[in-house]
């Protein structure tokens, strides 16, 4: 006899099947799945490195906006080299801003999935960034590129213009995670 | 009687002395995530500007009457006490406060300086020589934002030395306002 629909003895889930087996089969394949991704999750690494310290020097001319770029290398090995990258700041709240001490300097912070590159997408504070992709196919790029990405340090004429005179330092830190 | 007195400034630059740059750059590691970090460094020299300049001209001046023209500027300074000293030099003979028409004598005029706007009256500069310890109230370079000047230039010339001028004749010369740091 064929069970009614809805009418199932085990439960009412598998519906115009054979009790038991059709819940099985499904259970197996979420095992499966979760596993699988469990895996694939572990595997995604990330690494960025050859990052070098930004020295502007005296800065001369307040008329133009100072920028200095470098080039990164960041490796993901997740599929298509997938990666985030969340900046911060040692200024106030995490901002992107040197201090002498006494006073602040305002810079802003550029990104690029590409090396050699002297502008890029804007950073903004403590918020991630997705969708980068890495071309580096070695975690610190001593085979393949060389580099893969550009990090962008600006200062701007219009911060310069009101800075007080002084030696301003800050940090920068990058976060960078698999996707 | 016409007598014009034009203007122009120059700003002087001073430099801060450049810190060693701390060599801090941290490498991330292979991982699900990878932190790295940079440091950044950059030094700001003092700097002034002064700006909002305007020529001065005295028409048909009373002779009877010293003449006086006061204008405000702005005169910005990125030291931490907002300090600057001011030089000011005439196109005269060494320098010197003078107006010229051709093979008449010169005359002379006067300046002041105060810093502050809107005054009529300052401290009385001599050509050549410098004047410290002003100060300015700008917040912005070209007084664009927060105060609009910042200063006061007073140029004058006596009931003396204009009934000493030839009527009908244009007089002329330059006046240089050179400030730096402090």
């Amino acid at each position: 006899m064929l069970p009614s629909l809805g009418a199932h003895p085990g439960g009412g889930r598998a519906r115009n099947t054979r009790a038991g087996v059709p819940r099985l089969t499904l259970s197996l394949a979420f095992l499966a799945a979760a596993i699988g991704s469990a895996q694939q999750a572990a595997a995604q690494k990330v690494r960025v490195t050859n990052l070098s310290d930004v020295n502007f020097g005296l800065v001369s001319n307040f008329q133009a906006d100072a920028r200095r770029s470098q080039n990164i290398c960041l490796f993901s090995n997740s599929t298509g080299g997938r990666y985030s990258i969340t900046a911060s700041g040692s200024g106030s709240g995490s901002s992107f801003a040197l201090s002498d001490g006494a006073h602040t300097l305002p810079y802003e912070v550029e990104w690029s999935d590409q090396s050699g590159q002297s502008s890029g997408a804007s950073l903004a504070p403590t918020v991630t960034s997705t969708g980068r992709v890495s071309a580096a196919t070695q975690q610190t790029c001593n085979s393949g590129p060389a580099t893969s990405a550009s990090l962008i340090v600006v200062l701007r004429a219009s911060s310069l213009t009101q800075a007080r005179e002084g030696n301003y330092s800050g940090s920068l830190t990058l976060l960078v995670a698999a996707e | 009687m016409n007598k014009f007195i034009r203007i122009a400034v120059a700003g002087l630059l001073a430099s801060v002395a450049v810190a060693e740059p701390a060599l801090a750059s941290t490498q991330g590691s292979f991982g699900s995530t990878s932190t790295g970090s940079v440091t950044i460094n950059a030094s700001v020299p003092g700097r002034v500007r002064i700006s909002g300049l305007s020529d001065v001209t005295f028409s048909n001046v009373d002779p009877s009457v010293a003449a006086s023209n006061a204008q405000n500027v702005c005169v910005w300074s990125n030291t931490s006490t907002k300090g600057y000293t001011i030089t000011a030099t005439g196109s005269g003979s060494a320098n010197a406060f003078t107006l010229s028409s051709g093979a008449l004598a010169p005359v002379p005029y006067t300046v002041e300086w105060a810093p502050s706007s809107g005054q009529t009256g300052g401290t009385s500069l001599t050509a050549g020589s410098v004047l410290s310890g002003q100060t300015s109230s700008a917040t912005n370079s070209d007084c664009s934002a927060g105060p609009s000047a910042s200063a006061s230039l007073v140029v004058s010339m006596s009931s003396t030395t204009l009934q000493g001028m030839t009527a009908g004749v244009t007089y002329n010369g330059t006046l240089t306002l050179v400030v730096a740091p402090e």
